[in-house]
């Protein structure tokens, strides 16, 4: 744990009398790009807050860089915060907006203007200057929001929600856009979402939460492959998830025999990691859909609904017809119960 | 057809709702020293005699100083319950919007006549500054619900991010908050001095020797004589309010506030 | 940031103490006077007060009077609103600019107004001499009908305001569609137009009626000592007989009537739909 750059201790969230976050033990290394992951409510916009000095902490520590930061007031932690909705001041230009920080700290006009022009420079927006936020896309406002916390040069940048008001063309240039800026600059960021697709594109690391409590913390090829318990597979895209009695998965509807007895309580598979077409069970097509590279089936089973990928190359089964599959032990995710 | 009937309806309306107001401005010009519609001959006297009576010009001081202090004081106390109301998640908020609202809802008379009988005679403070504080009451729900108005489209997190970048809560306040509402505060202090310079009831018991608002003054007025500058004074008076909200309105889109 | 519930207290509070002090407590006390007739609470005050002709008459007549002027402004309101509604968005600006700035005008001078049109020698009269239709100029100020047609004049445009208001969030489409399906314009207006707008017509009516209750000018210059009214005989009672029992009764008056009228509104509103 030495090498953390950020450091949550035991740290304690309430809102009144309700705790939001228990406990939580976390640390962050310099330089990383953190994704706070999971569903809402699960406190990792709290978290985020806390980190930024917006909510105080019932309980614990907060350390940014070697220095306890718990009671030190927002302003002057040296966090940055782009906020979902970018909280742009409307009534100033965008090179007021990315100004506003610097000119608080009274420094020379001349390192303002170069400053400013240079972080807008880096968010690629040279020559919107004279521009208000209601001039300008929501693409380009969120530039100017990042580029107003890049100028301050956070110790810490956090994110809420950064690419979640934008359109799916814009959102990837966004994700470029945010992991160049990382790159060129080495700061710390950290990231809150609900989106596992943006969390494993983007992040190092990603901090998956359920009810304020930490559920699985590992990098994004490690969530998806080797999720831990049903909640981190199901947000993983795991569709399949079953529990294991002796040597059968069973479901409220009904079970279904497995080939040996599995190590796992749970077990869990992708839709691609169903076997369609052969294979010892049957069931009914109840749905089925053209996905490109391959049609993506729901099997009317003895467990109730599977949800199953099959190559393209397989002829189609048409709608209330029988189909084979199988939910072979090799292709399962074992799960902790 | 539908034409003609729509433009009927509307001109009939506005003939009733603005008609008499050309008509007194036409009655101040007649010649005459009573009250004659059609004016008979023109004259601008009595339009200049308004501004040689004694009492008009005290008690035009007196209205005027009543509606700037009076309105900034309303604002003094409404712009921060405004902002509490809007930001906070306070105990009792209903109620504490339902007693800054309170002196619209109670007939002015009324607020004048307790004023008079238990703060004015039991305190012995004056009646001037009884009627600033009355007009200040009077002013506070206007100010509350036009500022809170304007506030409502500012987000609490532009004021976060704000303090991120450096500022103090206060300076958060001014440097963010302020400057998008100041369309609201201009439009809250225009319709309280509006509010409070034609405002008769409050200050109708309100009043003491020497000291009475224009309105008052004017009623007084007109229990004595009856010559037409009254209604010169009603026309001024008419032009005066016209040309504050017609400013307003082209400064910063009054309409939309009120 | 915003949790700390004392600093929002600080803020809130100068001006809910200053409404209480000033406000609240004066009045309290001054609506608590009538109950209390010589040192123990009775309704002694509002008894005598209605045992009083004159009182009852003044009473009936705010009374009828408030509901005269709210019900003229609906149905003026409703044929000037649908007419603004409709205009085009330019000259619809200009028209509603001229129904509010009335608003914006010292109610002396509005009322003032009414005297030279009824006057002995205002316009009125001027013509019905001129006419030959009567020797001597009749007696139109100090009528029911002159207060009438302040109060109208005074509150219309607050019924304009809120049906507009009200009128401009019916869908856009709803209109034709009733006509399309064979509804008559009476039709349209009972069953589409009138239960669509019954909020802005409750705040309307609200606005009108209490307006109309707690006039002081109007009733004062165009009905004097002839037409009282509840508020011109508060005042007859505190500055000519020093009766501050029945100034108390009337302010009590006042203040549930404009209260049971938004009630009562409300009510009629919800009950249709």
């Amino acid at each position: 744990m030495s090498d953390a750059f950020v450091q949550l201790s035991d740290l304690t969230l309430s809102y009144g009398k309700s705790v939001a976050v228990p406990n939580l033990d976390l640390s962050i290394r310099e330089g990383e790009l953190i994704a706070l992951l999971g569903p809402s409510g699960c406190g990792k916009t709290t978290t985020m807050r806390s980190i930024a000095g917006l909510l105080a902490p019932t309980g614990g520590t907060i350390t940014i860089d070697g220095r306890d930061v718990t009671r030190v007031p927002a302003n002057k932690r040296g966090i940055g915060l782009v906020f979902q909705s970018y909280a742009l001041f409307p009534h100033l230009t965008a090179f007021e907006n990315v100004a506003f920080g610097l000119r608080l700290q009274k420094l020379p006009e001349a390192e303002i203007k170069a400053r400013t022009e240079e972080g807008l420079a880096t968010v690629g927006l040279t020559g919107f200057e004279k521009r208000k936020p209601a001039e300008m896309s929501g693409g380009q406002q969120q530039r100017v929001a990042l580029a107003r916390s890049l100028v301050m040069r956070p110790k810490v940048l956090l994110l809420d929600e950064p690419l979640s008001n934008l359109d799916a063309r814009l959102r990837l240039e966004m994700r470029t856009e945010l992991q160049r800026v990382q790159k060129e600059t080495g700061i710390t960021m950290v990231f809150v979402t609900h989106d596992q697709a943006e969390a494993l594109a983007l992040a190092d690391r990603i901090v998956l939460m359920k009810d304020g409590k930490i559920e699985q913390l590992g990098t994004p090829s490690d969530l998806y492959a080797r999720p831990a318990t049903a909640f981190a597979a199901e947000f993983m895209g795991f569709e399949n998830i079953f529990r294991v009695e002796g040597t059968e998965v069973v479901t409220a509807k009904g079970r279904l025999p497995l080939e040996a007895r599995p190590e796992s309580p749970i077990l869990a598979w992708r839709p691609d990691a169903v076997t369609v077409g052969s294979g010892p069970h049957e069931g009914r097509v109840a749905a089925c859909s053209f996905a490109g590279a391959h049609r993506e089936y729901v099997i009317d089973s003895a467990l109730g609904p599977i949800k199953a990928d099959a190559a393209i190359a397989l002829p189609e089964v048409a709608l209330g017809e029988t189909i084979r599959f199988d939910l072979p032990l090799s292709t399962a995710r074992g799960l902790a119960a | 057809m539908r034409h003609l009937a729509t433009w009927s309806i509307l001109g009939l309306t506005l003939t009733f709702l603005i008609g008499p107001f050309l008509i007194i401005i036409l009655a101040g010009a007649s010649a005459t020293d009573y009250l004659a519609f059609p004016p008979e001959g023109l004259t601008l006297k009595w339009y200049l005699k308004v501004f040689t009576v004694e009492s008009f010009r005290a008690s035009f001081a007196l209205s005027m100083a009543l509606a700037i202090f009076g309105t900034f004081m309303a604002l003094l106390l409404g712009v921060p319950a405004a902002y509490a109301l809007n930001r906070y998640d306070l105990p009792g908020a209903e109620t504490l919007r339902t007693i800054v609202a309170a002196p619209i809802i109670v007939p002015g008379i009324i607020v004048g006549l307790a004023l008079l009988r238990y703060m004015v005679v039991p305190t012995g403070v004056t009646v001037t500054l009884a009627l600033f504080m009355a007009h200040t009451a009077l002013v506070l729900p206007y100010a509350v619900r036009v500022v809170s108005s304007s506030m409502t489209n500012l987000r609490a997190d532009m004021e976060e991010a704000a303090v991120l970048l450096g500022c103090s809560r206060l300076q958060a306040f001014t440097k963010v908050v302020l400057p998008n509402i100041r369309g609201g505060v201009l439009a809250a202090f225009i319709l309280g001095f509006v509010t409070s310079f034609n405002q008769v009831p409050v200050s109708l018991f309100l009043s003491g020797p020497g000291v009475r608002t224009l309105p008052i003054d004017m009623l007084a007025y007109m229990e004595i004589t009856f010559d037409p500058s009254v209604a010169a004074l009603s026309a001024l008076l008419a032009f005066m309010s016209l040309a504050i909200v017609f400013t307003a309105e082209r400064l910063l889109g009054f309409s939309r506030y009120v | 940031m915003f949790r700390n519930t004392r600093e929002g207290l600080a803020l809130a509070l100068p001006a809910a103490i200053f409404s209480t002090l000033l406000f609240l407590v004066p009045v309290g006390i001054l609506l608590s006077e009538a109950f209390r007739s010589g040192g123990s609470w009775s309704l002694q005050g509002y008894i005598d007060f209605f045992s009083t002709p004159l009182n009852r008459t003044v009473f009936l007549r705010t009374l009828k009077l408030g509901v005269l002027v709210a019900g003229t402004a609906a149905v003026i309101g409703y044929a000037a609103a649908f007419c603004i509604v409709n205009l085009g968005p330019k000259s619809r600006g200009k028209v509603f600019g001229m129904v509010v700035l009335p608003l914006m005008i010292s109610p002396v001078a509005r009322t003032y107004a009414w005297i030279v049109i009824l006057g002995r020698t205002g316009i009125v009269n001027e013509a019905i001499t001129g006419l030959g239709l009567s020797d001597t100029p009749l007696r139109l100020l100090f009528t029911e009908t002159a207060v009438f047609l302040g109060l109208l004049q005074l509150f219309l445009p607050l019924m304009i305001i809120s049906l507009v208001s009200a009128m401009e969030n019916i869908p856009r489409d709803v209109i034709p569609a009733a006509r399309v399906l064979g509804a008559s314009w009476i039709a349209v207006f009972f069953k589409v137009i009138l239960p669509l707008t019954k909020e802005g017509l409750v705040i309307g009516g609200t606005l009108v009626f209490t307006g109309a209750l707690t006039a002081y000018i109007t009733p004062a210059i165009l009905g004097g000592s002839k037409v009282l009214m509840l508020e011109t005989l508060l005042y007859q009672r505190v500055n000519v007989s020093n009766d501050f029992v029945s100034a108390s009764v009337i302010a009590m008056i006042l203040i549930v009537m404009s209260f049971s009228a938004n009630l009562l509104l409300k009510r009629i509103a919800t009950a249709r739909s």
